[in-house]
Formats: structure tokens, C-alpha cells, sequence
């Protein structure tokens, strides 16, 4: 038997060897094309950190790498200036929308030479004009429960007759996106107007958000559940290939509507100095392609950005020190020698740890209750753990609103704040919360995600508090548990994060909105009428010095009841490679990737 | 032997089936919608997802339901967390990992085994004491530190000193989504061989102190000693005598690591950038991907249970003692 199976094995192996030759020789010949192409394009290669996207269609999307990936595809009514992020100006209209009561009704004018990327899902494959109808179409995927209500939050009795048009089309056999919502008319093709139910300013931020892009309806049909990765918009860029959680490809769209770099003047001095206003005036996107690339760990993503064969990336915290000088924060001389230069951002964000309000121990608004939560927080020491963990590189402040908004508390600090560390003012707390030397108290249970940051975080915070007899008691879990958890009101006290959807303190201070509390946003069940009362009226206000001092009002209201221990925001560092042109990362929005260039000689 | 194997596959259905049975609890402990949707899900949406994904079902019936799927090799089940089809994931990502652990399992088995040999032969000699010290020192290193300092020393900074350097550090955009992308010799080279040469350092002092120890085992019979007394040479005696009648347990090593050829290395993947399917299940892991998680397991088992039955067969086949039946 052996002696016949042997030249049939060698028939098997020589015929496995043949296909696999032949295999990578038709490979071979497929990639040649597109080798060719790519080799006389203008390429830029950047970085996605972790696993990128989970969709490409915008209102199923909510995380930073969804908004970067459809940001490129796909464009909203208005979108943040690449000068200053902070700020809004129109992308597809021809100017800001106007109200002429105020802020309930606003009048949207679109561009008219905006056309949808060319594809198989149009008659003859030639992509058509943006009209009216597709904005309506699109803020009413926002309502159809089939895309599981991921961004309803967003314009959730926000436009009249929205909320209506959402439960009776959900409710029906078939969503009918042809039914009429109140708060949409059109007035012909490029022109339209929505009537909200009452002015909301952050409406105007809500048309920037990525969710909100403008999609054509016969992609979404053509395409059905594939829409997700079949992205059809009137973005910079087309998609060419996605390979998720690995890699991202598009080309230029050679059809972009008429989008120019920003001018001189917009620019500031420092930016200039940068040379960031070279390209002022010029059509873009500048590159013929843009490859992402995902990197799930840090260590391959820094060696290729220090082989120059990645345009930017940010500097991960362990390799904060390989490039820059701990105390100046400057980036090192080898850096510079290479061209490499460098750009920081602080982050709108909040991290903390919250306390459940309505929790037997630690929740409700009697003064011993608070009492007890002040002299925790008073315990605390976040100097000491921004120094030891992050090297000192995050901004400690007190109140939920982040650095950079309007109602942060001057040099990152507010009276009504029970920062600590004070131990005395603990322990004279301690005894007025009915626990003096921190008797009679139970363990704190504290819920927190299973890291090992976590743990050595949790570590430092117990032996703090064990200085003034509270006994700290960490639980770790995995992030679905840890959320389950505080969804369900079960932790009595959580650590967790949160980072701003948009630049103004209303979207921090709703984590403390009543209505909100678990399983929404307001995780602590913070429930106070005053603060709901304030919150409605300032959602209706335009920025002002009274809406300012509402917020001033409400922060403090916050943090005397002390809802949470904290908090604290990032800076993000990033390095570029000198090949890049134009870039000043922001994670702002992600519409700037059609503004960068590369200089290839400066890559060889 | 036909008979034989019918009748194994049929014993280890309920072996597949409990598997399939605990996976399917286990996932379902903690909440999974709430894990999918984060951590400002309205109740509304927590409701919404639990219909859609058929938690709200019973729990025999996700299980009759999933069970029915697998047995009717229906995998257009999509991911909760790509929206792609979980089959079509699993057709994409078996030749990369393919591309490494094949090269992988052929190198390391060839090697150890010969290594194997020369030790046993030289048993107590200088010579046997330093390739075990060598396999010692290669298995007590984690593959973590190998694929740092393989990154660093072996693509990276060689690159930074010589422009054509083959390897790189991690496979770029460039690849696409061609699955022949690994198997065209230069990409091959560049993205597969550091992560071959490093999954081989490892496994390396495992197997080769494994053959090692069959060999003396081996060259301490009777037939050995018949063979040497009869004037057969040192080369025949290892490679015709010894050899052959390790088979077994030789037979069992490669068997055992043959479902890795299909399941990857998730260290090495996450590293080195391969889209394989070890990548592809610690990322569905980390999403709490349902669908992918169970659909991955099912299969897992499957091979296990397929290589478990072949490793029988090939017992048989290598040696005409063992009967099936």
C-alpha cells in the first residue's frame, strides 16, 4: 500500500506547488496595474490607531475611527474650520444657514455643483447633484430603528414633528422615508428649511457631526444591509478598498466640488510659522490617494512613522520620552535634525470618578450624604496620580466642563470643588457625614475596566483614602461588565470617561440632566430640578455672557453636591514626518485629511 | 476504515455539540447589547438590538437555531461589529494565516526532528547539552519579547541602515484584500518570513525537546541495538529504523499543532499586521462579536475533532500494528 501511495503523494505535492506558482504568477499579474498606478500617484500613508472603523455608513457610526474613515467618503451641511476647530463654517452650502426668529427656523441653501461619488448604484454609473431630498432622506435614517437608533440621541426632540414621524414609522409594517415630517420643508431642489420645536443651538453643531452626512438614497436601496462598506457621498476621497480592522484605501474624487485651502489671513502667526498657510487659496484634495493603515499596538506603529514611511502619528505614552524632554515638553534635537516636527492638542475630555446618587451609602442630597462624598474627594489626591501615571501631562480641573469651553473654571480651578488632597478638611467631613476616624463606614466598592493603569491607578487611590480611615474596596471588570453594571444603578462608585461630542459645555453638563440618568449618559443619577430647569433653558440660549454664567452656576451646583471625584483631560502629542504637507491634526472632526499633501522628495 | 471513521465522527457529535452548548452560555453571562452599544445606550436601543440579534428568544432556540446553521454550512450570519458576513471573514482570513503557520509547522517539524536525532545520538555529549540549552533558552522566552526585539532589530532598524532590506515591521495598506497578497514570493519575504522565523524560535525548543526525549526513548530498544549488531550504518539506524518507529508520537506532535495551521498566532497577527483568523478572533473577542466569536469556536472544534480522527487514520497507516476498528 505504501509503495502506491508514494508517487501519488509526489503527484499531490508537485500539483499543490504548481497551483501555488500559478496562483502568484495570475496575482502577480493582477497587482501590476495597480502597482503602476499607485507608483505615479501622489500617496499619503497615515495611521489609524487601534482597529478603525465598524461601519462606513454614518448613522451607524459613532466612534472617533468611524467619523475619520466616513469623513473622508461622505460630507455634512457644515463642517469645523481646519484654522480653528472650534469654529463652524458651511461644506455644502453656500452659506451659514439663517433663522429668521431667533433659532427656531433656519434656512439652508446647498451648493449647486455637489455631486455623489460615480457609482454602479446611478443610471449609467455618473454620480447625480445633491438636492434637498437627500438631506431629508438622511436625517431620517437618523429615526428608522433598523440602524438601531445608534445617533437618535442627536436630534431626539430636536426637529418638529421628528419624534412623531420616528414612532409612527418605526411602529408601521414599512419605514416610509416618503412620509412627511413637519419641520422639513423644501422649497425647491438646493433650498429647504427645518423648523425645530424650539431654537437649539446646538443644532448647528449636530450638522457638522458626521452622522448627519449626506447620503443618496439609491446607494442605501442599491446596496441594502453592504451599504456599510459600500460608501457613496460627495467626500474628497472614493473608497477603494477596506479591509476591516487592517486597512483602508480610497482615491481621489475627481468630481470634488470646488473646496480651497484656507487663506492667508485665516491663519495665525504661529501656524504660519509653520507654514501651514502655504497651500492658501489652492483647490484641494492634493493627493491622488490616502492609505490608512490600522495598528492595534502601539510598538508597529511608531517604528513605521520612524521609518518615515507614515505621514503623522500620535505619540503613544510610552515612547512620550523617546521624543520629547519630559520637563520642557519639547521635542528632542534627533527629531528636529530629521525635519520631523511636532503639534499638541488638549482634549475635550472628562475623566472621573462618579458616584451612583442613588446608592443607600454614598448617593442622595442630605448634608451628611454629601458630607461623606466631599471628604472622599477631598481624600484624593489627582496631582499625585497625574505625576506618577501620565508624567504629568494631563490638566487636573474641577467641574464636568473641559478646558478650551466656555464655564471652565480660571486656572483649571472652582471654589465649590472639594479638591483635594486636604486630609484635615476629610476628616472634619468624615465626622459630619456620622463616620468620624472613618468609622462605621463600609467598604467604597469602586467599579472599574480591568487594566493594569487601572489597577496601580486603584492602588494609589486606596492607600489615599486608607489615610484617612476609608476603606477602599476596587472591583475590576471587563468593560461590558463594568457597564452593564452602572447601566443596571449597581456601582456604587464607578470610574469612567467621557470625551465631548462638540466644543460647548452643554454636551458635558447633559451627563447630569435628570432625564438622562443610567442606562443614559447620566451615569450617576444625578437628579436635581434646579440643574434640569437650567439645563432646558440654556439649551435654547446662543452663546452669551448670561448662557456663560448659567453654566458657571451649574457646574458649581455639580460639584458642591461632588456627583463625582475629578477630573482630568488629555494633551495629544503628535509628530509628523517632513513628506507631509499642511497638517495640524485635530480630532475635532476629520474632514481636514483633503487638505494635506506630501512632498515626495522630501519622503526619499 | 471507512466504518471507523463514521462512527468517530458520530461519537463526537455530542462532544461538538456540548462545546458549542458551554460557548453559547459562557457568551451569554454578562449583557451582551449592552457591551455592543456602549456606555450611553437608551433603553430603547437596548430593547431594539436584543430583538434584532434574537436574544430575547429562548435559549434552546438560539442554540437549536445556530446548531441548524452550522450543520447546513450557513455562515451569512454578520458580524455584530463589521456588518460583513462571518463566512466570508473566515474565507478571508485562512491563507494569511496560512502564509505563516504552514512555513511555521514544515520548519519547525523538520528541524526538531532532525535536532531531535542528532541530540538522542549524542546523547550526554557536549553537543546534545548545548542544542537542549539552546532549545531551553528559545521556550523560556515569551514571543511577545521575541516579536518586540524581532520588530526593532530584525525590520526595523536594519531598514533604517539598508534601503532594500527585506523585512518589514508590519504589513501595510498596500496588501488590500487580496488574499494571494501573502503568497507572491517578495510580499511573502517581506511580511511573513520575520514572523515564520520567530514562531519557529519559539516552538522550536518545545518540539525539539519533545523529539528528543521519543528518540532516546527509541534508541534504548532492542531493535536499535539488532540493527547496530548487524553492521547497518549510524545514518540508516537514525533515519530508516529510529525515525520510522517514532512515527507515533511524531504523528501525534504534528497532529496536534495542524488546527493552528487554521487558527493563527494571535501575537504574531496583532503585530505583525496579518489579517489571519487569530487576529481576526481576538479582535470579534474584544467587540464581544457574537456571531464571530461562536461561529470561530464551532469551527475550532471541528478541527480538532477532524485532526483527533486523521491523527487515527495516519497511526494506522504508519504503522501496520495498529488495527481501526
Amino acid at each position: 500500500m505504501t509503495m502506491i501511495a508514494r508517487p501519488r503523494r509526489r503527484f499531490a505535492i508537485a500539483a499543490a506547488c504548481a497551483a501555488v506558482l500559478c496562483s502568484s504568477a495570475g496575482a502577480a499579474e493582477m497587482t501590476t496595474e495597480t502597482d503602476s498606478v499607485r507608483a505615479e500617484s501622489k500617496v499619503m500613508q497615515l495611521p489609524i490607531r487601534t482597529d478603525g472603523p465598524k461601519s462606513l455608513d454614518p448613522v451607524e457610526g459613532s466612534t472617533t475611527y468611524d467619523n475619520m474613515a466616513c469623513a473622508q467618503f461622505y460630507e455634512t451641511l457644515l463642517t469645523n474650520k481646519y484654522t480653528n476647530p472650534m469654529e463652524m463654517e458651511p461644506l455644502l452650502l453656500t452659506e451659514m444657514p439663517t433663522s429668521p426668529d431667533g433659532g427656531t427656523t433656519w434656512h439652508f441653501k446647498l451648493k449647486p455643483d455637489v455631486y455623489f461619488h460615480d457609482n454602479e448604484c446611478f443610471p449609467d454609473g455618473k454620480g447625480r447633484t445633491i438636492r434637498a431630498d437627500d438631506v431629508f432622506y438622511s436625517i431620517k435614517r437618523l429615526a428608522d430603528d433598523e440602524h438601531k437608533l445608534e445617533n437618535w440621541w442627536l436630534l431626539d426632540g430636536t426637529i418638529l414633528g421628528f419624534n412623531e414621524y420616528k414612532d409612527e414609522q418605526n411602529a408601521a409594517d414599512e419605514f416610509d422615508y416618503d412620509a412627511p415630517v413637519e419641520g422639513f420643508r423644501k422649497i425647491n431642489d438646493l433650498e429647504f428649511e427645518i423648523v425645530l420645536t424650539k431654537p437649539v443651538y446646538r443644532f448647528l453643531y449636530i450638522l457638522g457631526m458626521f452622522q448627519t452626512s449626506v447620503v443618496p438614497r439609491e446607494a442605501v436601496e442599491y446596496y441594502g444591509q453592504d451599504f456599510s462598506r459600500n460608501p457613496v457621498g460627495t467626500g474628497p476621497f472614493i473608497l477603494d478598498t477596506w479591509v476591516p480592522k487592517q486597512s483602508l484605501t480610497a482615491n481621489k474624487n475627481p468630481n470634488y466640488h470646488p473646496v480651497y485651502y484656507p487663506e492667508r489671513g485665516e491663519w495665525s502667526s504661529a501656524d504660519k510659522r509653520n507654514r501651514l498657510h502655504r497651500a492658501a487659496g489652492k483647490q484641494v484634495p492634493f493627493v491622488d490617494r490616502v492609505e490608512f493603515t490600522m495598528f492595534v499596538e502601539d510598538q508597529p506603529m511608531w517604528l513605521e512613522f520612524s521609518k518615515g514611511k507614515l505621514g503623522y502619528t500620535q505619540v503613544p505614552e510610552d515612547y512620550f520620552t523617546d521624543a520629547f524632554d519630559l520637563a520642557s515638553k519639547q521635542l528632542k534635537e534627533e527629531w528636529l535634525r530629521k525635519g520631523i516636527r511636532a503639534h499638541s492638542n488638549l482634549l475635550l475630555d472628562f475623566t472621573f470618578r462618579g458616584f451612583n446618587m442613588e446608592d443607600e451609602l454614598l448617593g442622595g442630597y442630605t448634608p451628611e450624604k454629601r458630607a461623606l462624598r466631599r471628604a472622599i474627594s477631598y481624600a484624593i489626591d489627582l496631582d499625585e496620580i497625574n505625576k506618577t501615571f501620565y508624567n504629568g501631562r494631563r490638566i487636573v480641573y474641577d467641574g464636568p466642563i473641559p478646558p478650551g469651553l466656555e464655564g471652565h473654571p480660571e486656572n483649571h480651578r472652582a471654589d465649590a470643588a472639594a479638591r483635594g488632597p486636604n486630609l484635615s478638611k476629610a476628616k472634619q467631613l468624615l465626622a459630619e457625614a456620622g463616620y468620624p476616624n472613618g468609622e462605621g463606614l463600609p467598604a467604597i466598592r469602586f467599579y472599574t475596566s480591568q487594566n493594569t493603569l487601572n489597577n496601580a491607578v486603584s492602588e494609589m487611590v486606596k492607600r489615599q483614602l486608607a489615610q484617612v480611615n476609608i476603606k477602599f474596596e476596587p472591583v475590576f471588570l471587563d468593560f461590558s461588565t463594568l457597564i452593564e453594571n452602572i447601566n443596571k444603578k449597581k456601582a456604587p462608585m464607578f470610574g469612567f470617561a467621557w470625551s465631548s461630542d462638540y466644543p460647548d459645555a452643554e454636551n458635558n453638563l447633559a451627563l447630569f440632566y435628570g432625564p438622562n440618568e443610567a442606562p443614559g449618559s447620566n451615569h450617576y443619577n444625578y437628579k436635581r430640578p434646579e440643574f434640569d430647569a437650567m439645563y432646558e433653558q440654556v439649551l435654547t440660549m446662543n452663546p452669551s455672557e448670561e448662557r456663560t454664567a448659567i453654566y458657571e452656576q451649574m457646574r458649581d451646583m455639580v460639584l458642591e453636591d461632588c456627583a463625582y471625584v475629578g477630573g482630568m483631560a488629555r494633551e495629544r502629542f503628535y509628530l509628523m514626518n517632513p513628506w507631509l504637507l499642511n497638517c495640524k491634526p485635530t480630532e475635532r472632526y476629520y474632514g481636514w485629511f483633503k487638505f494635506l499633501d506630501v512632498d515626495d522628495e522630501a519622503r526619499n | 476504515m471507512w466504518n471507523y471513521i463514521v462512527r468517530r465522527t458520530l461519537y463526537n457529535i455530542p462532544v461538538f455539540l456540548s462545546i458549542i452548548f458551554v460557548v453559547m452560555i459562557a457568551l451569554r453571562v454578562n449583557d451582551p447589547v449592552s457591551a455592543q452599544l456602549g456606555k450611553n445606550a437608551s433603553q430603547e436601543q437596548i430593547d431594539l438590538l436584543t430583538q434584532e440579534y434574537g436574544l430575547d428568544q429562548p435559549f434552546y432556540e438560539q442554540y437549536a437555531r445556530f446548531i441548524g446553521k452550522l450543520f447546513t454550512l450557513n455562515f451569512d450570519e454578520r458580524s455584530w461589529d463589521q456588518g460583513f458576513p462571518v463566512g466570508e471573514m473566515i474565507i478571508n482570513a485562512i491563507p494569511p494565516s496560512m502564509a505563516v503557520t504552514i512555513p511555521t509547522l514544515t520548519i519547525t517539524a523538520t528541524i526538531a526532528i532532525c535536532v531531535g536525532l542528532v541530540s538522542a545520538f549524542f546523547r550526554g555529549r557536549a553537543i546534545d547539552r548545548s542544542l537542549m540549552f539552546i532549545a531551553v533558552i528559545g521556550m523560556s522566552i515569551s514571543v511577545l519579547v521575541y516579536i518586540i526585539i524581532g520588530q526593532y532589530w530584525g525590520a526595523f532598524l536594519p531598514s533604517t541602515q539598508y534601503e532594500d532590506w527585506p523585512f518589514q515591521v508590519t504589513v501595510d495598506a498596500s496588501a488590500g484584500s487580496s488574499w494571494y497578497f501573502f503568497f507572491k514570493p517578495v510580499n511573502w519575504v517581506s511580511f511573513c518570513m520575520l514572523p515564520v522565523l520567530i514562531n519557529v524560535t519559539v516552538a522550536l525548543g518545545y518540539d525539539t525537546r519533545f523529539y528528543r526525549a521519543v528518540m532516546v526513548e527509541e534508541s534504548q530498544r532492542d531493535y536499535i541495538r539488532t540493527a547496530r549488531a548487524k553492521g547497518a550504518s549510524t545514518r540508516r539506524v537514525m533515519f530508516v529504523h529510529m525515525l520510522k518507529n517514532a512515527m507515533i508520537p511524531i504523528i501525534t506532535r504534528i497532529m496536534i499543532s495542524l488546527p493552528f495551521v487554521i487558527t493563527g498566532s494571535i501575537l504574531i497577527e496583532v503585530y505583525f499586521g496579518i489579517p489571519g483568523m487569530g487576529r481576526t478572533l481576538i479582535n470579534a473577542i474584544n467587540a464581544k462579536d457574537f456571531p464571530v466569536i461562536q461561529t470561530f469556536t464551532a469551527l475550532f472544534a471541528a478541527l480538532f475533532i477532524v485532526s483527533n480522527i486523521l491523527t487515527d487514520v495516519l497511526y494506522a497507516l504508519a504503522d501496520p500494528r495498529v488495527r481501526l476498528s
